[in-house]
């Protein structure tokens, strides 16, 4: 009977840990920036089976040790965890394999246009299949982010249109607030993600409320422009086999089209929130100083 | 003479069972593989980030319909898979036909 139960128990065990699907995978590149505060490192790798194809990305590090060891430059190998079908993902058992660009390296991302710089004015395609520009916006402060409506990872492009989500609801309980924001979801994927496409998206993540697109547009470019979009606000992106990795950016602009604030991996949709509601605010506290 | 005919015949409906339900065991062993890989992330994992938690799919063929409301066929499954629905995403030209195939045969199996 005891014999049985153990059977039982290992099994169980086993069955407990594959349920749990954490996954390991094996990453090799070079570390381009080292942020000690916030325990990570921003990778620039080789392509990573299964996991995200080759691209510089930031990764939480749990080793102390090898946080104070890595330095920029250095080249590495090392296990990425990822917990809760990506929810969660961190390095593990990093080790240094070259130390001789120590010297050389670069930040890792570089958005063309800094805080203050006024956002290009690239043609874009609505929902409706209305061509927009970021300047049809002036005169509210304005949230962007980048996803493609086929994005399987819920922690990327659903999370990210989640979050939206949630923002625009809550927007919405303030009618003044309201009127002086707006929400833009812009696609990676310009072939598949036509104007019907990002409608059918756009309505999902609106529970069916056609009008909110009064509030948030989801948009496309030709490929080229949608490169000079990436560009200009530092977006990293590959097309791969149906599948496009890239980087999670939000930008926010000021009414009056300038860059106020970028966001990569540590943001809440609520700070979010909180920052688009300010810079409506204190836009419009400007006017009645100027009115 | 008979003989010899029964137990070959015997002998072919075993291979081909045997085969057949090999073959079978292989399709809805790849069904479960794509479904680890494409499918459990978001089905099997309780996510407070997403807008609205994807529903669980054991069982999805006992209903007449699936969690949208159309009919708990094939075909429609297969329609869902390709072209999305909701906030599902669309998985059009990341899987083959034997993949979806392979797919729904392991779908038919969660009880």
């Amino acid at each position: 009977m005891r014999w049985w139960k153990t059977i039982g128990l290992v099994l169980a065990a086993f069955f407990a840990g594959c349920q749990s699907q954490t996954k390991q995978y094996s990453l090799r590149g070079q570390v381009m920036a080292k942020d000690e505060a916030a325990s990570e490192f921003t990778v620039k790798h080789d392509d990573i089976p299964g996991f995200m194809a080759a691209m510089t990305m930031p990764y939480k590090v749990k080793d102390p040790q090898a946080i104070k060891d890595v330095q920029p430059g250095d080249k590495i190998t090392a296990d990425v965890i990822s917990v809760r079908g990506g929810q969660e993902y961190w390095l593990q058992s990093v080790r240094i394999t070259d130390q001789s660009g120590r010297q050389t390296a670069k930040p890792a991302v570089k958005h063309a246009l800094n805080v203050g710089d006024v956002a290009p004015d690239i043609p874009m395609v609505n929902q409706d299949g209305k061509q927009i520009h970021f300047s049809d916006f002036r005169g509210k402060s304005v949230l962007i982010t980048f996803v493609y409506t086929r994005c399987p990872v819920p922690a990327f492009c659903p999370r990210l249109s989640s979050q939206f989500a949630r923002i625009h609801e809550d927007l919405a309980k303030t009618p003044a607030d309201y009127e002086k924001t707006h929400l833009l979801t812009i696609s990676f994927d310009p072939k598949y993600d036509t104007a019907p496409i990002l409608r059918k998206y756009g309505l999902a993540y609106l529970d069916n409320h056609a009008e909110g697109f009064g509030h948030w547009d989801f948009a496309s470019s030709d490929p080229g422009d949608m490169r000079r979009i990436a560009d200009a606000f530092g977006l990293e992106y590959f097309e791969g086999d149906n599948q496009i990795s890239h980087s999670m950016d939000i930008v926010l602009l000021t009414p009056e089209g300038k860059i106020a604030k970028y966001w990569s991996t540590e943001w809440t949709a609520a700070e979010l929130e909180t920052a688009l509601r300010q810079q409506a605010q204190s836009s419009n506290q400007h006017q009645g100083t100027r009115g | 003479m008979s003989n010899r005919l029964l137990l070959a015949g015997l002998a072919w409906i075993v291979a081909v069972a045997t085969f057949g339900l090999a073959g079978c065991g292989s399709q809805q062993e790849h069904g479960s593989e794509l479904f680890d890989l494409h499918c459990a992330d978001c089905h099997e994992m309780p996510n407070p980030d997403l807008k609205k938690q994807p529903p669980k799919l054991e069982g999805l063929f006992r209903s007449k319909t699936l969690p949208s409301g159309a009919p708990a066929t094939d075909d429609q499954v297969r329609k869902t898979i390709l072209e999305g629905v909701g906030t599902m995403p669309a998985f059009d030209g990341r899987l083959s036909e034997a993949d979806v195939h392979n797919l729904i045969s392991y779908l038919h199996t969660l009880k």
